[in-house]
């Protein structure tokens, strides 16, 4: 559990003073979790060819290296200062429905640049974590700062800091794809016109589909969509939840084919995925939750390293070490609902 | 390829009127929804044309003002519950909620976007009522027309605001709602009319169709305000305040 900590001794020993400003929302709640339908692209080659244009395009829209530090009032950051190799501050979070902790006391840092993974079973508190980082749900207690800005006294703040892609894409089914990139692009503040959602659809490969509505796109459409309104407005931090889930493995390859080149290009991602051979081969560290705690936060290789000779681990691998026989060494063998 | 790019956050009107254009052109495109909410109140103006079933309705300007009423009912409780629990349901709202817009301007612009649409049947049910009735209407009656349509709407739209809190899924609402507004309709057509007693006549005035269609009565012959239409704007207040609060408190953003 040492990966719990705060490497920083300043930050670490420094005890959050802030009472929490209950935000104005009357009340929270979750994602609603759904697969979203399996992509129908036709072939792997035009595939990799639309991949390559989105890729071009979610690059265009990232910074690349550091990004220059934005005024933030001195009151706003009580995390690690805008600007500097944070990205993403938890601070021992709790998030509580009824009866039953979902998160119990999580501490996580990110650095810029990074792409981290957050692991767990289901029913771990991985969307609860994600989602009182989003801000879509009010924990119980503990702190999340984005970019030096905590989400809970500066929402707007923080969020416009933030890239989402839910797990189940979610807009307005009567808008046209136009409208709906319109609508999000102005919702952070981003002005469009015309020409350049056009361009803005030419490189994600829906060019011929802007007067479409959006539930009439195949499920890869939607995906594709959806991961450029995430990026619309190049933010500091992209968080994806289980961005494969439902995608067939074109699909799939053509995503990680982009989280790749974003790590190359130093984007910041937290993503949660399901698929370990997956995490394993793109995240720089991975975070492993279940029962709403942190089990451990390294990176892959050093996770594999340190668990090879483990009882539990050596009982579930088959040939060498995987970061999946890890995981299941740490989590448990039985199914969760 | 942006224009902008905020530091602190993006400003309030542009995220306002992103949203306004966005749920304006899904309201463009709900005209079969409209149409629905005008159906009802056509039938009421059609179906009491002759001067006794007018007479038995309490006369051209209550069956005008129920008309309305009704016409608010269904397009407030069916149309706006309706579409926010199947937004709710589909994760609409978590998808907006991740974004740095004020969750007050997300449910605002649904409200305007409503109040709109009640407008816009109000206008229609009117004109075609003050014709078939043969009521004349000066140009001060239709703005008071248009204030009481927005005040009657709020009415509604507070009680499916309430259904929205109280009830999750969007399936449970669409049965409480058909529900709520037969039971209206019934209670204020059946309960004016005096065919249930006088009782029930009195529920059936004082029920929140029956405040509403009295204050349309009232603006539509604004000479004879009297005591009774002073309580009716004073119900309608209570109710908006009674079933907003409630619904407020207990709405939830997620289905889950």
């Amino acid at each position: 559990m040492s990966e719990n900590r705060d490497p920083d001794p300043v930050r670490r020993d420094r005890k959050s003073d802030e009472s929490f400003q209950p935000l104005a929302e009357i009340v929270t709640g979750e994602l609603i979790a759904g697969a979203p339908p399996g992509d129908r692209l036709a072939t792997a080659d035009g595939a990799r060819g639309v991949a390559e244009l989105i890729a071009a395009a979610v690059l265009d829209r990232f910074v690349v290296g550091p990004r220059p530090a934005e005024p933030v009032h001195e009151h706003v950051s009580r995390g690690a200062p805008a600007g500097s190799g944070v990205i993403l501050e938890v601070r021992d979070l709790s998030v509580v429905y009824g009866a039953k902790t979902a998160v119990d006391g999580i501490s996580l840092q990110m650095n810029r640049g990074e792409i981290f993974g957050l692991l767990g079973p289901n029913g771990a508190g991985k969307t609860s974590t994600l989602s009182a980082i989003e801000g879509l749900i009010k924990p119980r207690s503990g702190a999340v700062f984005v970019d030096g800005v905590d989400i809970r006294r500066h929402p707007s703040q923080a969020k416009a800091k933030l890239g989402v892609q839910l797990q189940a894409t979610s807009f307005q089914s009567q808008l046209t794809i136009k409208q709906i990139i319109r609508l999000y692009a102005g919702l952070y503040g981003v002005r469009l016109s015309d020409s350049e959602i056009t361009a803005g659809l030419r490189e994600i490969g829906l060019e011929g589909d802007a007067t479409k509505p959006f539930k009439q796109l195949s499920g890869g459409q939607q995906q594709r969509l959806s991961l450029y309104v995430a990026v619309v407005h190049d933010p500091a931090l992209l968080l994806l939840d289980e961005p494969t889930a439902g995608l067939d493995p074109q699909s799939r390859r053509q995503l990680w084919g982009r989280i790749e080149d974003l790590r190359q290009q130093g984007g910041s991602i937290l993503l949660t995925t399901h698929s370990m051979e997956e995490a394993e081969a793109v995240c720089d560290r991975v975070a492993i939750i279940d029962h709403g705690t942190l089990l451990t936060c390294e990176t892959p290789q050093d996770l594999i390293a340190k668990h090879r000779d483990d009882p539990e681990v050596r009982k579930v691998a088959h040939g060498d070490v995987t970061l999946e026989d890890v995981f299941i060494g740490l989590t448990g063998s039985e199914i969760r609902a | 390829m942006r224009s902008s790019q905020p530091a602190t956050g993006p400003p309030l009107p542009l995220v306002m009127s992103s949203l306004l254009r966005a749920d304006f052109a899904v309201l463009l495109k709900s005209r079969r929804s409209l149409l629905i909410s005008v159906f009802l109140p056509m039938v009421i103006l059609f179906s009491t044309n002759s001067s006794k079933a007018a007479h038995s309705f309490g006369g051209s300007l209550f069956i005008i003002g129920l008309a309305t009423a009704l016409g608010l009912v269904s397009n407030s409780i069916l149309g706006y519950a309706l579409t926010v629990s199947r937004d709710r349901d589909q994760g609409v709202f978590q998808r907006l909620r991740v974004t740095p817009a004020p969750t007050w301007t997300i449910m605002t612009s649904r409200l305007a976007m409503q109040a709109l649409s009640n407008l816009l049947i109000t206008v229609i049910v009117v004109i075609v009522g003050s014709q078939m009735h043969h009521v004349s209407l000066s140009a001060g009656t239709y703005a008071l027309v248009l204030v009481v349509s927005i005040l009657g709407g709020a009415v509604f739209l507070s009680i499916g605001q309430a259904l929205v809190g109280l009830v999750k899924s969007a399936d449970s609402i669409n049965a409480a709602g058909r529900v709520l507004t037969i039971g209206l309709v019934l209670l204020s057509s059946l309960g004016q009319s005096g065919t249930l007693g006088s009782a029930w006549e009195s529920i059936s005035r004082w029920s929140p169709v029956g405040v509403v269609m009295t204050l349309f009565a009232a603006v539509l012959n604004l000479s004879a305000w009297d005591t009774n239409d002073s309580l009716a704007l004073l119900a309608c207040g209570g109710y908006i305040v009674v079933f907003g609060a409630i619904g407020i408190r207990w709405f939830q953003w997620d289905a889950r």
